[in-house]
């Protein structure tokens, strides 16, 4: 499904003292089945950009066009099943997102409720668990019992199980060890391929510049940058503003062009990075 | 080199679990260092910071804090020496303001007021979040609740800072700036850091790497040392650093020089190359 | 009642002590009232305090939400089961008359007395004050050895759990709603059904989240609230003195209205 945003605007405690923007006129598009990072500073307006999307937030102003679901600020809370089998998020926190007494009850609930039977539900259970790289044992574990990174991983099993067709990730790969990382995020890729569409927020630049074919950046609730990495990360006003951080690789290069290297764009991942440096030195 | 932390044959296994969580682990952490522990997801970091602070009782073995073993009675003189910032802020708050939070530590210790609405407003500014004072911590974004915990912590200058995962949440930005804060404290205050991180690049600031495996140290040594590893890192949940993956990438065609290679160094050897072509 | 809500104007600084208990005292005299008169004194009053605090008044409106089934239920039970000697209509056990109509006036004009002076002390003042002033007030007891400083830092933390709790509620019900539960649809039957499964993972994080904070406040040096300084400290000036006043000037006309 397409993700269209129009003129969105979003602020907290409206009429209060306290009132604030959280998104400030963002219009954008999500495309279909492709692999969108959403990035930009701390309290930027990430987290509130991605809950209008399933509808957890409603916009002040503005629509969100979600396939042929329309949300306004007048969208009221019934009859968003379907827009929430559609749509999965992984929470930031992922605390925030466990509440059953067992880990497997807990990757049950979304399939449960979207109509499936105990018996698949818990078969998927056991299926995603092994997917997010935990031992099965951790099943009849409470989830406020694991480390950090065993939580995150059954947050994430939790989502999965349902088979949304748009999963979004907010950080969900913060907490994880590198490897745990790697791993998750491969799987979202392969899911991707699989015909899934992914937005994921992340402050990660390298996993942007291996993982995504789009980006977006946010900046103060406002929608400053969006394409493919590949150009955002070479958008020269962006970065002599400090608004963005250089993949690793990229900021290397960068370094390199003191030391007499050119580069007519920057590499954004090591092997570009590594193929780059080698025709410059092997000079052909 | 003073002492300041010294674990000795510390176990522990959480109420009713299969396996214990910290197994036999003996450690020495030296006043001024900053120690970084690394290892996989549930490899027992926070369970051990959770020891050192006292707020679990180990199965046996004992914690010598500032040459003291800690036991029930002197715990509370312990924790003024040391300040954690958890892994996840959101249940860490106690005040219903950014400020009366950073407060509470200050409140605990019984300093005076004047002092304690000048101090409140340094780690506020330190943290860049003196603008956000009166905000109920539960409405930040998740970076800037992270910000907010660790103002509570530094504001009340401890001797020893924990930061398990706390720049996790940041921006690239706001984890340089954090890092860099806690780099300068340490050297102005004579403080002990032990961060804990899954953020090898992070670890380059410390002066030593302790790497935990399923409750144990299964490395210890300085970060070059560490590094030098490479895709061993890998077993223990760990990734290579940035520089070691592009000299291996590079290796097949271009020759570099053995042993870990930081980014100054690298860049220097790739200088020389590329200036005698 | 309502949640803190940060702002600043005259209500925000009272001194918190002064504030509470000139609530509790309000809510007595609110029964002193016992005609038109005089409660249409009171409502003038809560009015003019409401719009003193600059708080939107949607917010009071807000505090009616939770108890309103209750002032229904209430003034209905007034409306038809106020005995009288003229009733204008009559059916099986139910009387309306002019009788019934005035008290089911009276009471709903206190239970909204009540609420907003309620709301207002809640809205503009922090739980922590109102436990630093329950800690002040009661401190006398501490000759008879009543445990003052204990009794307030329980209060404390039952205070800062309650928004704790509300917080959590709607974390809850945000990750349940994301994977697929429809609060809010249907009737009331459904409704409430779908509450019953909020209530076990409630509870259950509630443990968790009250052992992160005991944990969190022990990490950071509580441990039983003695030797303890105040960020907030409670200043009784000139503005509190004019509020006594002020309120005695109430009292008095209220009297006066009383038997007008
Ligand atoms: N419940 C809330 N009430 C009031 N303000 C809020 C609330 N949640 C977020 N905000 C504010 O809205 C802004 C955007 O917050 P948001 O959580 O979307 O940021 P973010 O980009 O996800 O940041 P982070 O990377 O730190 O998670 C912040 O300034 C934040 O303080
Ligand atoms: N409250 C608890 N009750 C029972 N077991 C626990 C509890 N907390 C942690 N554990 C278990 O103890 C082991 C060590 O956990 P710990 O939280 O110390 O890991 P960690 O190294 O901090 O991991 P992470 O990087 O994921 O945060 C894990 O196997 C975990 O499942
Ligand atoms: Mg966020
Ligand atoms: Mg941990």
């Amino acid at each position: 499904m397409e993700i269209t945003f129009e003129h969105v605007t979003h602020s907290y405690n409206p009429n209060s003292p306290t009132a604030n923007l959280g998104l400030d006129d963002v219009s954008f598009k999500i495309q279909d089945k492709k692999f969108t990072a959403i990035v930009g500073q701390t309290g930027s307006g990430k987290s509130t950009l991605v809950r209008h999307i399933n509808a957890l937030l409603k916009p002040t102003s503005g629509t969100i066009t979600v396939g042929d679901r329309v949300i306004t600020p007048e969208t009221n809370n019934k009859n968003l099943k379907p827009l929430r089998k559609q749509v999965g998020m992984v929470f930031q926190f992922p605390e925030s997102q466990l509440f059953e007494d067992t880990v497997e009850k807990d990757i049950m609930f979304g399939p449960m409720n979207f109509g499936a039977s105990a018996d698949d539900a818990r078969e998927s259970a056991h299926k995603m668990i092994k997917l997010v790289g935990l031992d099965e044992s951790l099943l009849e574990q409470s989830p406020f019992d694991l480390s950090g990174g065993q939580m995150r991983r059954v947050a994430i099993a939790g989502v999965l199980a349902s088979d949304p067709e748009t999963i979004i990730l907010d950080e969900p790969t913060a907490g994880l060890d590198p490897v745990g990382r790697q791993e998750i995020m491969d799987l979202f890729k392969s899911l991707q391929q699989d015909g899934k569409t992914i937005i994921l927020i992340t402050h990660n630049m390298d996993d942007v510049a291996n993982y995504a074919e789009e980006m977006a950046v946010i900046h103060r609730g406002k929608l400053i940058a969006q394409g493919i990495p590949q150009e955002v990360f070479n958008n020269q006003e962006l970065l002599k503003e400090d608004l963005l951080t250089l993949p690793k690789s990229a900021a290397f290069a960068k370094e390199l062009t003191e030391k007499g290297f050119s580069f007519e764009k920057l590499p954004i991942t090591i092997n570009e990075l590594g193929t780059e440096i080698e025709q410059q030195l092997n000079g052909d | 080199m003073e002492k300041i932390i010294s674990i000795k044959d510390l176990n522990y296994t959480y109420p009713e679990a299969k396996r214990s969580a910290i197994k036999n682990l003996s450690l020495d952490i030296y006043k001024n260092e900053w120690l970084s522990i690394v290892g996989k997801n549930g490899s027992g970091k926070s369970t051990l910071t959770k020891l050192i602070d006292g707020l679990i009782e180990a199965d046996s073995g004992t914690i010598e804090v500032a040459g003291q073993i800690i036991n029930e009675e002197n715990i509370w003189e312990a924790r003024t020496k040391i300040g954690i910032i958890f892994q996840n802020p959101d249940h860490q708050f106690v005040g219903a303001t950014v400020e009366d939070d950073v407060a509470f530590g200050l409140e605990n210790q019984g300093m005076p007021r004047e002092e304690m609405v000048k101090a409140v407003d340094e780690a506020l500014i330190l943290v860049k979040m003196a603008d956000f004072k009166e905000r109920d911590p539960q409405s930040l974004s998740g970076g800037q609740k992270q910000r907010v915990a660790i103002a509570g912590v530094l504001a009340t200058k401890p001797q020893i800072v924990i930061m398990d995962e706390s720049t996790s949440m940041l921006d690239p930005d706001g984890r340089k700036t954090v890092l860099n804060l806690v780099q300068q404290l340490r050297s102005q205050q004579d403080l002990t850091i032990i961060s804990i991180t899954h953020d090898i690049e992070e670890t380059e600031l410390s002066q030593r790497i302790v790497v935990l495996n399923d409750g144990q140290i299964v490395s210890d040594g300085k970060p070059e040392e560490i590094y030098d590893l490479g895709a061993d890192l890998q077993k223990f949940g760990l990734e290579e650093p940035f520089t070691s993956e592009l000299v291996s990438t590079l290796r097949d065609t271009i020759k570099l020089p053995d042993g870990y290679l930081n980014e100054e160094e690298l860049k220097e050897q790739l200088w020389k190359l590329h200036s005698n072509m | 009642m309502g949640r803190y809500l940060p702002g600043d104007s005259l209500v925000y600084r009272l001194d918190p002590r002064g504030k509470f208990l000139l609530t509790f005292y309000f809510v007595g005299i609110v029964f002193l009232a016992n005609n038109v008169a005089s409660y249409a004194f009171l409502l003038a009053f809560v009015i003019f305090a409401v719009f003193l605090s600059k708080i939107n008044f949607g917010f009071f409106l807000k505090g009616l939400k939770p108890v309103f089934w209750l002032i229904l239920f209430t003034v209905a039970l007034q409306l038809l089961f106020t005995p009288s000697a003229n009733p204008l209509w009559h059916w099986g056990i139910f009387t309306f008359s002019k009788e019934g109509l005035v008290i089911a006036g009276y009471i709903f004009i206190r239970f909204i007395l009540i609420i907003f002076i309620s709301t207002l002390l809640t809205l503009t003042t922090t739980p922590i004050e109102i436990s630093d002033s329950i800690e002040s007030i009661l401190k006398p007891l501490k000759k008879i050895k009543f445990p003052v400083t204990q009794v307030a830092l329980m209060l404390s933390i039952a205070l800062r759990f309650v928004p704790l709790l509300v917080d959590e509620t709607t974390k809850i019900m945000d990750a349940q709603r994301a994977r697929g539960v429809d609060f809010g649809e249907g009737g009331l039957i459904k409704r409430i059904k779908s509450f019953v499964p909020i209530l076990i993972p409630l509870f259950v994080s509630s443990f968790s989240i009250a052992y992160d904070l005991a944990i969190a406040m022990e990490s950071r040096g509580y441990k039983d609230g003695e030797g303890r300084s105040k960020y907030r400290v409670l200043s009784w000036d000139r503005r509190d003195n004019i509020m006594v006043i002020f309120m005695a000037a109430v009292t008095g006309i209220l009297l006066f209205l009383r038997s007008y």
